[in-house]
């Protein structure tokens, strides 16, 4: 695989990205957001991480967008939804505009410098190896964090199924 | 290590006074009593082994720091120790206040004005301030201590605050040991000087060493601050009036402990005086002449109290003697027995009146003898021991120690000897007209009254050590590192001659009605050569007198500086209320001193103030004040509560600090 | 311009693209898609400096990344369920009770 492929991919990510966050409508940012990160799993394989790029896949693009999913079967769709959030889009966009372009900008004038040849390919053994040997620890915080993430959603329906406290 | 176990002697009162004090829980009258008994035992407990494995050679001189801080040359080091004198001092101070402390558990629960919590307190508060003193190892805690004591001293004097005679003689009292506190403060802060130290370790030796002009008037001011506290002549004027506190403060601060506390810093500095021929010489006058001064004005009293009060006064000047003739050592065993008869009398006196027709006088004594037995057994044994019944009270053996050290002190010491021997006669016919007084027939028959066992325990265990004690005044004085003198027979046949001519007399003055008549009349000597009325005369009414004429008469002057109007109305109102607060209704200047601050504030006020008063630089102050207030109103409004806007802040600081970033590496 | 350059300058376009969106969006949904896009433009910038390093690192990171984002979306849409039930509708802008 090449860089020019892996470019082309992320060029097609960051439409997509740049596209979903300006919809009105939140399938429609939703499927753009799908989009954007399946052409990053195309970029990763490109650049020989297939690791990586299954893992993408496997579970942005499946499980995070599925729960996504469920959560937009429950809003309301239709065009008068659409209206409303364009009103709430359209209040103040330039400020934030703006506020990212500075943001942006230093970090593309840090880019540039030598290197060339192909990507040098990551393998999942040796991924493994890493995360299960040097960085356990890491991956240890890691799990306790989802852990910790899961007992947090716990807490928070079960406040709805009681009640207000 | 052990050493530092000397803090919880002081700790148990003064844990007890911010519990009392304080009091978070309104305690109950039970309560407070029994936290009041612990705290005041606490320190007994704790000393008692201490003192005692000192006494015995088997635990050496201790001393444990607290603090220690070094400018420069000086050094600044607090520290409470354990040698001879303050385990034999502190072991009396504890063992003392805790009989007391008891007897006041019952004694005061039927008092008038019995608002416990703060009488404990107060006396908790006093046995850390006392027991601090005792057991310092250095100069502040000594002060410290010292003050202490004095503050307790008037709160507890004033204890019956509806009574203005109390009132008055708690600020007598504190405002005359104030006068001779300035000097102990003074001496002990030159002392510092020479020595470098607050240490007494390192203060008395430099002291002693002293050969310049500063030695005897450092010397001199220790001694003005004993005679203070103690209550000396020409001090002595407080102590009488002073009895106008409760009995157990009497018996606690005002003739055993704290009054003698005098004693103790004479005895502890003793190495100073001892260098100092002259000062040395003037303690032994000032106290003899107290001891003299002191017994023949108690002849005279007829109210008990008052004739403790002198009696104290007179006894505590036989420990200055034994000072200035050079045996501290006998002087401290005299504090000891002095503690233990005193307390023991002002506590039986106490009992007494209570059995007797009511009052503190000697003629309401009547027939108290057999109405409340016990306690008048107890009052004569301490009596004897205060008369010095030859051999066996405890009295005679420290008094005679004493006499006879002066005896053998030179020519000055024979002047001093006689002197005190006529003392004692008289201490021996004062000491006996209450119990003479006693024991004569009541001219209303009562039946025996009620004596609590919490009352009269501590009084049996007191009259017995006031008898039996005697036996402990020789190997005392050598613990001390004194010598117990060895005058010939008839010195000491002299003083015995001495103590039972003046019993006879004491029953003379009381049965024969003619002598009887004489003490009564005799009031010039009852109010203690009227030193009172001196004071007044050569130093309050000038006094007043120079005030008054400063302000013009009838204080009109003050008034006039006040000009009215101005747009200061308020502040003019709250002054002229202090003008008028400070002036006797009547007209006459009372507070002159108050007076004055408020003509100083005044005149601060007209001549910087008002000048600027309502001008602009006032206002750009209040426009300051409220530009804040306009500002924090404006800030509080970038709180929105909305997520965006905080996310919003949060990337403008990442594109700054990336920016800064970029700008750091920028070639 | 090598093709890390390149991948690292679209990595930050998407940072970017993703910060505009939690900014300037109001509905919390959006804002959360806003977050993973955010979150994308890091992992694609250890993937490719994983890669034009030849280090396993990278992928390593991506792999944390990915763990946090899953972490954040699911307690993110619990707090967006909630929030709705609460304020009634998706409003980011409703739930402002630490106004000051």
């Amino acid at each position: 695989m090449s860089w020019a492929i892996a470019i082309w991919a992320g060029a097609l990510a960051l439409a997509a990205a740049a596209l979903a966050v300006t919809r009105d409508s939140v399938v429609h940012a939703l499927l753009l957001l799908l989009g954007a990160l399946v052409a990053l799993a195309a970029a990763f394989f490109a650049l020989a991480a297939p690791f990586a790029g299954a893992i993408q896949l496997l579970i942005y693009a499946g499980a995070v967008v599925a729960v996504f999913v469920f959560v937009v079967m429950t809003v309301e769709a239709g065009a008068a939804a659409r209206a409303r959030e364009r009103a709430l889009f359209a209040g103040a966009w330039q400020l934030p505009a703006a506020v990212a372009a500075l943001a942006l900008v230093p970090m593309l004038l840090r880019l540039g410098g030598a290197g060339a040849g192909a990507p040098a390919p990551a393998g999942a053994a040796a991924l493994g190896r890493l995360m299960f040997g040097d960085w356990a620890v890491v991956t240890e915080l890691l799990s306790l964090l989802l852990i910790a993430g899961m007992i947090g959603v716990r807490v928070l329906r079960r406040r709805q199924k009681g009640g207000r406290p | 290590m052990l050493a530092y176990l000397l803090l919880l002697v002081p700790t148990p009162p003064l844990a007890g006074f911010v519990l009392l004090a304080l009091d978070p829980y309104r305690l109950d009258r039970r309560a407070v009593r029994a936290a009041a008994l612990v705290a005041g035992c606490a320190p007994l407990v704790v000393m008692a082994p201490m003192a005692l494995a000192h006494l015995t050679k088997f635990w050496g001189d201790q001393i444990a720091p607290i603090f220690t801080l070094h400018v420069g040359n000086y050094e600044v080091a607090l520290a409470v120790g354990l040698d001879t004198l303050s385990a034999v001092t502190a072991l009396t101070v504890t063992f003392v206040s805790a009989c007391v402390l008891i007897y006041a558990l019952d004694y005061m629960s039927g008092a008038r004005n019995a608002d416990l919590r703060r009488f404990f307190a107060l006396m908790n508060l006093f046995q850390a301030g006392m027991l601090s003193m005792v057991l310092a190892a250095d100069s502040i805690t000594f002060f410290l201590g010292w003050e202490l004591m004095g503050l307790c001293s008037f709160f507890l004097i004033s204890y019956n605050m509806t009574s203005p005679r109390a009132f008055a003689a708690g600020q007598k009292a504190f405002v005359i040991t104030r006068i001779a506190d300035a000097a102990l403060l003074a001496g002990l802060l030159l002392l510092f000087l020479e020595a470098g130290s607050v240490r007494l370790a390192e203060l008395i030796p430099a002291g002693a060493a002293l050969d310049t002009a500063r030695g005897p008037l450092i010397a001199a001011l220790l001694l003005v601050g004993a005679m203070g506290k103690s209550a000396q002549f020409p001090f002595h004027t407080w102590l009488p009036t002073a009895m106008a506190g409760p009995t157990p403060v009497s018996a606690l601060l005002h003739s055993a402990t704290m009054v003698a506390a005098g004693a103790v810093l004479l005895a502890r500095f003793a190495p100073v005086l001892a260098a100092n021929d002259s000062v040395a010489a003037a303690t032994a006058v000032a106290g003899v002449v107290t001891a003299l001064f002191g017994a023949a004005s108690a002849v005279a009293q007829t109210d008990v109290k008052r004739l403790l009060a002198y009696s104290s006064i007179s006894q505590i000047g036989y420990m200055l003697v034994a000072v200035g003739v050079g045996v501290p050592a006998v002087a401290m065993a005299h504090f000891v027995v002095h503690a233990l008869f005193k307390s023991l009398l002002f506590m039986a006196s106490g009992v007494l009146a209570h059995a007797g027709a009511g009052g503190t006088s000697i003629a309401a004594l009547r027939g108290t003898a057999r109405r409340a037995p016990i306690s008048f057994a107890a009052f004569a044994a301490g009596a004897a021991s205060l008369a010095g019944l030859p051999l066996v009270t405890a009295g005679w053996w420290s008094k005679e120690a004493i006499l006879a050290s002066a005896f053998e002190a030179g020519w000055l010491g024979l002047g001093v000897w006689a002197v005190g021997l006529t003392a004692a006669a008289l201490t021996a016919v004062y000491a006996f007209r209450p119990v003479f007084t006693a024991l004569r027939a009541p001219e209303t028959e009562t039946p025996r009254g009620r004596e609590s066992w919490l009352a009269v325990g501590p009084l049996v265990v007191l009259a017995v050590l006031a008898l039996a004690g005697g036996l402990g005044v020789k190997p005392l004085t050598e613990l001390l590192g004194g010598h117990p003198p060895h005058p010939a027979l008839w010195v000491e046949l002299a003083g015995a001659a001495a103590a039972l001519l003046g019993i006879a007399g004491s029953a003379a003055v009381t049965f024969l009605p003619a002598l009887a008549g004489r003490v009564a009349r005799a009031r010039r000597l009852r109010a203690g050569l009227q030193m009172d009325a001196r004071y007044y005369a050569l130093l309050v009414r000038p006094y007043r007198r120079f005030v008054r004429r400063l302000s013009g008469g009838r204080g009109e002057w003050v008034t006039r500086v006040v000009a009215p109007g101005r747009g200061t109305e308020g502040v003019e109102r709250e002054l002229e209320g202090a003008v008028r607060h400070a002036r006797q209704p009547e007209g006459a200047t009372s507070d002159p001193v108050g007076q004055a601050t408020v003509v100083l504030g005044l005149w601060v006020w007209r001549a910087l103030l008002l000048p600027f008063s309502p001008d602009r630089m006032d206002m750009a102050w209040m426009q300051g004040a409220r530009g804040i207030g306009r500002a924090a109103e404006r800030a509080r409004r970038l709180q929105t509560g909305r997520v965006r806007d905080y996310a919003l802040a949060l990337a403008l600081g990442l594109a700054a600090l990336l920016l800064i970033g970029w700008g750091m590496t920028w070639r | 311009m090598t093709g890390v350059s390149v991948l690292l300058a679209i990595a930050a376009g998407l940072f970017a693209a993703g910060l505009f969106g939690v900014l300037a969006r109001r509905t919390i949904l959006m804002q959360l898609i806003s977050l993973e896009i955010m979150l994308a433009g890091p992992a694609l910038a250890f993937v490719a400096a994983g890669a034009h390093h030849g280090m396993v690192e990278g992928t390593a990171m991506f792999l944390i990344v990915l763990a946090l984002a899953a972490a954040e979306v699911a307690l993110g849409l619990a707090i967006y369920l909630q929030l709705r039930r609460d304020a009634g509708d998706g409003d980011a802008d409703a739930a402002r009770r630490l106004r000051g």
